[in-house]
Formats: C-alpha cells, sequence, structure tokens
C-alpha cells in the first residue's frame, strides 16, 4: 500500500492547540464541577487485609446531621451486580473468575476493600460520617505474597476457587528440550519487579446526575474509557443503555489505570439515581495508593539457552504474578504475565520458546493495566539474560544483541507467538543510541573511573512495543471488547470542520494530532478544526485511550472519515466546475486546479451550496457534509526502540544516579515531533521510577505500608535526567500514512537498561541484579550478598 | 467545667488576585478548598492533599506555598495569587508562553502549581541555573512530562529577561 500524498502538516513541529486553555487555568476537571444541592460521598474502607465483617452499625452515622444515607453492601447485594470479568472458556481454558462486590457484602480481601459509602452535605461531613460506621471484623490470616498463596494450606482469597489460582497458562513452541540440549551456555534468573502504580497526578473522580424528568443519567468521571464505562454502568445497574450519559471532561493523566470501570462510579450512580441528587466523590491520594489498581508486580524464572556465537536457541520462562483481591474488568488481572510471556521474545529471533504463566490471588490491591503492560517485565528478564549470556561467552552486550536481532529485511517476521511484526529497525536503532552515548569512549571512562574507585556502568535494553491491536486480536485474547476506532467528521455552513471521536486525550495531544491529519485531507487551517471527545452523547461509540492505540485507530478514523467528506466535496465540485476530478484538490480552504492552483470554489462556499442549498446538488448526491467511520487497523502494529542508560553506582550508599539516558525510537511516520518526544521523555520518567523508586508495599499481614507520596516515590525533576533522542522512521506498510503508536515505549525499557548498567557498573563485585526497584537499600545488599572484593584491575 | 468552646466558624477577608473577598469560614476549612469551592478558583488543584505533589501551590504575601496544608482562616489578611491572576487578561505571562512554546505540558493537571512555584523560584532567582531550577521545582510532582521541558520552558524566561 502506498503512503497517499500528504500535506504539510504531517510531521509539523506544530504547538499543542489545547494548551492555551490549560495555561489559562481554564480547564474543568471532575472536582471543579459543581450542581445544586450536590451530596458528597466517603467510603470506608477495610483497615484489614482479609477479614470476615460480622457486623456493621450505620446509626451513629446515620444521625450525624447532614448524613444523607449510608449504605452497606448488604443493602444493594439485590440491585447492583458484582463486577466480574468472565472469558470465553475456549479462548481462555484455566482462568477462575471472582465477584468483585461495589460494596463487599460479607468479607475484606484488601487494605482498602470497599464496606460502606456515606452520603453527605459536603465532603467533611462525609468523612467524618464514615468514621462513625462501626464495622466488627473477624480478622483472617492474609495470603500477603504470591507464593505462599500457592502452599497446600495457604488461606484462600477466594473460598469457591478451591485454591488461589486465579489463571494458569501453558505453552510450547519449536523444539524447547533440543535447543538446550544443544546449548554451548545456558544462563538462568530469578527476576522480581516492584508493585508499582500508575498514580496519575489527578485521582480518580466522579459525579453523577439523575434527571427526573427524561429518567436519565449523566456521570462525569475522570475516565480514559467513558464508552466502556457506560455500557458497565447500565450492566450492573441493570438500566437501559441509552438512558446514561458518561462525560470525561478534562482527566489529569491515566496511565492504564482509568481504562478500567470502577466499583466507586458504579455506587456513586447509583446513589444518584436513588437520591434524586447529584453526588459526587473525588478519591483522597491514600485510596488511590492502597485501593485503586495496582500494576507489574511479578516474579520471572527464566533460562537462555545460546551458543558459543551469542545466537538464542531457545527461552523457557516461568512468570507468576500477583493480581490481588479482585480481577480488574476488561482485561482481567491476569493479563499481566500473559502480555509478558507473549512480548519477551521482542525484537529477537528465537527458534524455541516454552513458558508457563499462574497468576494468583493475594490480599492486595487488584492489578490493572499500567503503561507497557508486561513488555516492562518481559523487557528486564530478555534483556537481563542477554546481558548474562554475553557475559558468560565473553561477547559484547551490543554485539549479542546484533547478533539475535530480526533483520529489517526480514519484516513481515512472523514470531512463535504468531504476531507479525511488519516492520521494524533493531539493529539500526541499537547503533544510533550506542553512536550518541559514544560506546567505545564510554567503557574507556569506565575503566579510568573504576581505577579511582568509581563504578560506572552502560545498559541497553531493546524491546518491541505491540500497540493499537484490532477486534481479532481481542477476540483472540478472550477479551470481549472492539479494537476499531470511530469518528464523525462534520463540515457545517461556514466550511469549519468538527471531528467527534471515541477516543479520549488526557494529555497525548490529540486535540492537536487529529487536526493535523484533517487539515491535510481536507485542505483547510489546523484552527478551523475543533475536535470533540469524551461525552457518549456526542461522539460515536468509541474504546476510549489504551494501550498506544489513539494515533493508529483514531487517526486512522478521523482520516478515512476526512478522505470521505474530501472525495464528496470534490466528486460535487467537479460537476458544479466542469473540471475534472482529477484535477481538482482541496487546498489552502479552497477546491483548487492541480495545474496552476488555480482557486475555484471555497470550501465554506462548497459547503453552504451542500447544506443549505441542496436543490443546487446532483440529484444522487445526498445532501448535508456529515459522516461516520469505524476504522479497525491492522492486528497489531509495532514500534520498535533500544534505550542505552549511563550510571554511576555509589559503592558506599547503594545510590544509582542516571548519568546519560538515551533513546532511539522508530514509530513509524512521525505525526508531531513534539508530542512523540514528549510521550518518551515522561514515559521515561515513569520507567525510571519503576527501576529505581517505585513501589507499593505490604507487610507480612498484608497491611499496606505506602499510603503517601512520601512512601511511594515518585521521581522529581532532579531525579529524570533530559532524554537523548534518536527517531528512525520505518513506516507500517499497513496503517494509514505509515503511523505506529509509541505511548508506552518510554516506560518500557528502563528497568532493564537501568538494571543492566548497575550490573555493568558493578560486574568487579558480580553482583546479581535481578530485581527493581534498585532502591539503594537493594542495591547495597545486592553488594553484601556477592561478597566478594574488587578485583584489581 | 466545660470544655474550652472554640468557634465553628470565622470571618475572614483575603485579597485574591487583587480582588477583595470578605467570607464566613469553618475554622478548619483548607486554604484550597476555601480557593476552589469558595471563591470558584479551580485553577488550583488537589493532587495528595498531604503537602507533596505541589499541585495545589499558590503565592500568599509573596512566598509559594501549598494550599492544602493551610486552612483559610490562616490566610486571613493575606494576599494571595493563583493561576487565575497570572495572565493579564488573555495575554499569557511569559511562564505561560513559554510552557506552550516548549510543550511543558500534557495532561494539565499539575501544570498550575508549577507554574506559581516557577513564578516564586524566578522571583527569587532570576537568572537559575539548569539545576537551581530542577532543584527548586522538585517539589512539585508531574506525571506526565518527565520534566525536561518545564525546566527548558524556565530556563526560556530567565534568558528572555537577561535579553
Amino acid at each position: 500500500m502506498s503512503r497517499e500524498r500528504t500535506g504539510k502538516m504531517l510531521g509539523a513541529q506544530v504547538r499543542r492547540v489545547e494548551d492555551p486553555r490549560v495555561l489559562l487555568g481554564k480547564t474543568q476537571y471532575v472536582d471543579d464541577l459543581v450542581l445544586p444541592d450536590m451530596l458528597a460521598v466517603a467510603f470506608v474502607r477495610s483497615p484489614y487485609a482479609h477479614a470476615k465483617i460480622a457486623n456493621i452499625d450505620v446509626q451513629a452515622a446515620l444521625t450525624k446531621p447532614g448524613v444523607a444515607c449510608v449504605l452497606t453492601g448488604k443493602d444493594i447485594l439485590e440491585t447492583i451486580k458484582p463486577l466480574r470479568v468472565e472469558f470465553d472458556t475456549q479462548k481462555v481454558p484455566f482462568h477462575k473468575s471472582c465477584n468483585w462486590h461495589v460494596l463487599t457484602p460479607d468479607k475484606v480481601r484488601f487494605v482498602g476493600d470497599m464496606v460502606a459509602a456515606v452520603v453527605a452535605t459536603d465532603r467533611y461531613t462525609a468523612e467524618d460520617a464514615a468514621e462513625l460506621v462501626e464495622v466488627d471484623y473477624e480478622p483472617l490470616e492474609a495470603v500477603a505474597d504470591m507464593e505462599s498463596a500457592l502452599l497446600a494450606d495457604a488461606p484462600l482469597v477466594h473460598e469457591e476457587w478451591g485454591d488461589n489460582v486465579m489463571e494458569r497458562l501453558e505453552a510450547q513452541i519449536g523444539e524447547v528440550g533440543k535447543a538446550f540440549q544443544e546449548a554451548d551456555c545456558v544462563v538462568s534468573e530469578r527476576f522480581v519487579t516492584g508493585r508499582h502504580m500508575a498514580s496519575p497526578m489527578e485521582t480518580r473522580g466522579c459525579v453523577a446526575q439523575f434527571d427526573v424528568a427524561t429518567e436519565s443519567l449523566t456521570v462525569w468521571s475522570s475516565t480514559q474509557v467513558p464508552h466502556t464505562l457506560r455500557a458497565s454502568l447500565a450492566t450492573l445497574l441493570d438500566l437501559a443503555e441509552h438512558r446514561i450519559r458518561v462525560i470525561s471532561p478534562d482527566v489529569g493523566g491515566g496511565f492504564g489505570l482509568k481504562a478500567h470501570p470502577f466499583p466507586e462510579e458504579v455506587v456513586v450512580t447509583y446513589l444518584a439515581r436513588a437520591l434524586r441528587k447529584p453526588v459526587k466523590w473525588i478519591e483522597d491520594r491514600r485510596e488511590h495508593l492502597s485501593a485503586s489498581l495496582q500494576a507489574k508486580h511479578q516474579i520471572v524464572n527464566a533460562e537462555l539457552a545460546l551458543k558459543s556465537d551469542g545466537s538464542v536457541l531457545g527461552l523457557k520462562a516461568r512468570f507468576l504474578s500477583d493480581a490481588g483481591g479482585y480481577s480488574s474488568y476488561p482485561w482481567s488481572s491476569a493479563f499481566e504475565p500473559k502480555h509478558a510471556a507473549g512480548t519477551i521474545t521482542g525484537p529477537y529471533k528465537i527458534p524455541a520458546f516454552s513458558f508457563e504463566t499462574c497468576t494468583v490471588a493475594t490480599n492486595k490491591a487488584s492489578i490493572g493495566v499500567y503503561r507497557g503492560v508486561g513488555i516492562p517485565v518481559a523487557a528486564l528478564a530478555m534483556e537481563r539474560l542477554l546481558d548474562m549470556g554475553a557475559q558468560k561467552l565473553g561477547l559484547d552486550p551490543a554485539e549479542i544483541r546484533l547478533r539475535n536481532m530480526i533483520p529489517q529485511d526480514e519484516h513481515p517476521y512472523t514470531t512463535l507467538m504468531g504476531a507479525e511484526i511488519e516492520s521494524g529497525s533493531h539493529q539500526a536503532s541499537l547503533q544510533q543510541a550506542l553512536d550518541i552515548l559514544g560506546y567505545g569512549d564510554f567503557r574507556i571512562e569506565q575503566q579510568k573511573a573504576r581505577k579511582n574507585g568509581r563504578y560506572l556502568g552502560a545498559g541497553i535494553g531493546s524491546y518491541v512495543e505491540g500497540t493499537a491491536h484490532n477486534s481479532a486480536v481481542f477476540d483472540s485474547f478472550g477479551v470481549k471488547i472492539g479494537g476499531y476506532e470511530s469518528a464523525t467528521l462534520r463540515i457545517d455552513e461556514s466550511g469549519k470542520v468538527t471531528v467527534f471521536v471515541g477516543t479520549h486525550s488526557h494529555g497525548q495531544g490529540h486535540h492537536t494530532i487529529y487536526a493535523q491529519l484533517i487539515a491535510d485531507t481536507l485542505g483547510v487551517a489546523l484552527e478551523d478544526v475543533a475536535v470533540v471527545q469524551g461525552d457518549t452523547q456526542a461522539t460515536p461509540r468509541g474504546w476510549g485511550t489504551w494501550a498506544s492505540r489513539s494515533a493508529v485507530t483514531g487517526g486512522g478514523a478521523v482520516t478515512s472519515a476526512a478522505r470521505k467528506l474530501r472525495d464528496k466535496l470534490l466528486r460535487i465540485a467537479t460537476r458544479l466546475t466542469e473540471v475534472p476530478a482529477d484535477d481538482l484538490e482541496l487546498a489552502q480552504g479552497a477546491v483548487q486546479r492541480k495545474t496552476g492552483g488555480v482557486r475555484l470554489l471555497s470550501i465554506p462556499e462548497l459547503a453552504h451550496r451542500i447544506i443549505a442549498q441542496p436543490t443546487s446538488l446532483p440529484p444522487d448526491e445526498e445532501p448535508g457534509l456529515d459522516v461516520t467511520v469505524a476504522y479497525e487497523p491492522p492486528p497489531i502494529t509495532h514500534s520498535n526502540a533500544t534505550h542505552v542508560a549511563a550510571v554511576e553506582v555509589d559503592i558506599e550508599t547503594g545510590q544509582v544516579q542516571i548519568l546519560r539516558y538515551i533513546v532511539v525510537e522508530d514509530c513509524g511516520t512521525i505525526i508531531n515531533p513534539i508530542i512523540v518526544n514528549g510521550q518518551i521523555q515522561g514515559g521515561v520518567a515513569q520507567g525510571i521510577g519503576s527501576a529505581l523508586y517505585e513501589q507499593a508495599v505490604y507487610d507480612d499481614t498484608g497491611q499496606f505500608l505506602t499510603g503517601t507520596f512520601m512512601d511511594y516515590l515518585i521521581p522529581t525533576a532532579a531525579d529524570v535526567p533530559q532524554v537523548e533522542i534518536g527517531h528512525i522512521e520505518t513506516p507500517s506498510p499497513y496503517t494509514l500514512h505509515g503511523i505506529k503508536g509509541m505511548g508506552e515505549g518510554g516506560a518500557i525499557a528502563p528497568p532493564a537498561a537501568i538494571a543492566n548498567a548497575v550490573a555493568d557498573a558493578l560486574s568487579p563485585f558480580g553482583v546479581r541484579v535481578n530485581e527493581v526497584p534498585l532502591t539503594p537499600e537493594r542495591v547495597l545488599s545486592m553488594l553484601d550478598r556477592a561478597q566478594t572484593n574488587p578485583s584489581a584491575e | 467545667m466545660a470544655e474550652t468552646q472554640f468557634a465553628e466558624s470565622q470571618t475572614i477577608r483575603v485579597r485574591v488576585n487583587g480582588q477583595e473577598y470578605e467570607r464566613e469560614v469553618p475554622v478548619r476549612r483548607l486554604l484550597a478548598d476555601f480557593i476552589r469551592h469558595d471563591l470558584g478558583l479551580t485553577a488550583t488543584h488537589l493532587g495528595c492533599e498531604h503537602g507533596v505533589c505541589g499541585a495545589c501551590t499558590i503565592i500568599m504575601d509573596g512566598e509559594s506555598v501549598r494550599s492544602c496544608l493551610l486552612f483559610a482562616v490562616q490566610a486571613d489578611g493575606a494576599e494571595l495569587r493563583t493561576l487565575e491572576g497570572l495572565a493579564d487578561g488573555d495575554e499569557m505571562h511569559p511562564l505561560q508562553q513559554a510552557f506552550w512554546d516548549n510543550h511543558a505540558l500534557q495532561c494539565g493537571f499539575c501544570t498550575s502549581g508549577f507554574l506559581m512555584s516557577a513564578v516564586d523560584l524566578l522571583n527569587k532567582n532570576p537568572q537559575p541555573s539548569e539545576e537551581e531550577i530542577r532543584h527548586g521545582l522538585s517539589g512539585n510532582l508531574c506525571r506526565c512530562t518527565g520534566y525536561a521541558n518545564i525546566v527548558k520552558a524556565v530556563q526560556a524566561v530567565a534568558e528572555q529577561s537577561q535579553s
């Protein structure tokens, strides 16, 4: 498929059109919404990880002045369905579903589990009254870690399962046994990743309002998935979906966390309908850290079989994943290890691979999707194993990768897992990243520094990022959602364009990139395109923004819609002007002759005729300029990148300092380099958090210990360096304009690259680097364990 | 003996972005909630409500403060400046313009706090080094941008004021 001739906005370095209103303070996030007679809700949450609820006494709370209502799990057992992730058993045979009651009626399964909802005139009163709800708990022994969850005598999180296993999966592709028999070298390691959190700066929150006259609900929520939330609310509350309107206004970041419908949203919507008054809930940060969704916590035991020249013969991996107390909708809390298994081969040609995944329930907050889902953990394991193999075989880490990467001319390349990597630049991205670092010089500097007792290291992390999965891929996962995206495009009588799209920008700059794509297709100015999103009543059914899908799917939908209207404008223009269609184009706000660029008819003039003077149209043309398109992308669109981290490790304090951080990425055709670079820099910051600082911590009774930003450490401006970015553009042969998704990539490789850099820095000590975050304490204990002296160099 | 009785509410006078307000507030009302919900100035955001993230940063009597760590009554008699008071009408303040030019914001939730911290930083140190900017803004958390463009934006304004 050839790339269409494109105008000047695609690839242009355009400042974001959405910024002025943000900078001038004119945004409206959920908590900014004030409605008459609005009530506030506060939730009563469990202080225990695992306990039976013997009794709940709400009297004291109910009698407090200002309190409108107290709701417990038993009150709504018959009226609100629990969240429940069900898979097609043919596609996901070994999965156990569980009920996630929006208010738990019988027992609590994590610290923060919701027991009651208190509604009052304002948030202060609601929180005071929540303190007055007396819950008698009978504490149970907690399942506090994923390995003990598997013991025969472990307490059960969900009794009806008979054990704590949510899902198991195993597969063998190729002759793995033979690969390991024939190997010259086998390296193996146990990798552990922290329990990370997306933790957007705006916490969750929603407002619901019931309109008595129309018996309809409007729900404003800080969500990435307005349509999915609407469908869930309709199902769980047994309401007609067309009587619910979900609006996601300005949303202060999501990173996957807000791509899930939540119990709180269901309760708030129920309350607004029951009380006939608007109800607001704004999550506080402790609730967010303890009781939203956590992510990425896995133990991976992996082995790599290599030939003496460094070529990989086979890979075995076991992924154990800690799902927490329930299962998040729609992918389930067992998706993390499956996606790790599905992506661990990365950019490498691996002839044989076997894996097992096992997801267990524990008494912690549940796992959800967060930027990169599974790939950061998989990349950590794969990239560390390659470095370990290289060290054992006396090869350079760059060399072993170059030897195993899929060569550019072997695309499209079908992986062992059946995914087709359509195009890429794996070796080139690695080479360019090393050039930016000055790899040879760095090695010399490293040697010099060691002589002075300073420990520098460089580490590589290469990956492939699968983005914008289509409907068939989700169907094969057994997940009942669409991968397509929809757009309605409208040109009004004045020739201005409005596009209504089902994706949701909460920082990604869609207003700008969609306007760029449409401006090119319709020959109009950027400022003549308005983008409407985040309102189920205005936009066609779409799937929101997650999994780096919007540039490909939303971009595909808006471009397809614009092309349809462009074709209609040109069809009618050729009849009106009697200039052959193939000599007409839309440019600079007008229909022009390609030859000579003669301006024939302005778009406003033409639009006015098509809309308001339909009698002047050819009889076979419908009046109006309004079209809705659903765009189904190719199965998976793959970006690729290499990250290189250069670090210094202080062996006295265990502190890791990032000296330089380099990313060379290839997301195909770039729509707007400012936005792509911003996504990379921001993703890397989150990845540095995963690699060095962030972890949600529970003690061995399941008590949650990291409930503030003083305990859960998000990197600051003092911790994140300026990322040095290089680009390669290898277009996808299958997407419109050759665009590939790239939103998650920045966050994928930092744990791998930084762990490799730390291992490289500490190589004189023979330190095993197999866990993130690499906190100073952990680095010191790794050094202690190594129990070797620096080799004299 | 009866317990000491504290007043439940108190009347305060504040000047915010040049405008006088006199309001009766519950004594435990947070300054941030007062600004956002009583005065309707919602550009000031709350990200953690425990004084770490800096989203609620405003200027009080010339000093940047976290409005989630103060009660409204503590601002009685004070002069406050919030994001709404930064631009001159629709004419952006140089920092706002520099944030736009340098793509220093993504979701925008933390932006207000960063702008107010940057105002304070440049007031006290008009020509900060990169390290001083990073240190000066390290009390504000951003989860989207990775900070580099925020630092560049502040540098750009500092350079402008030099020339």
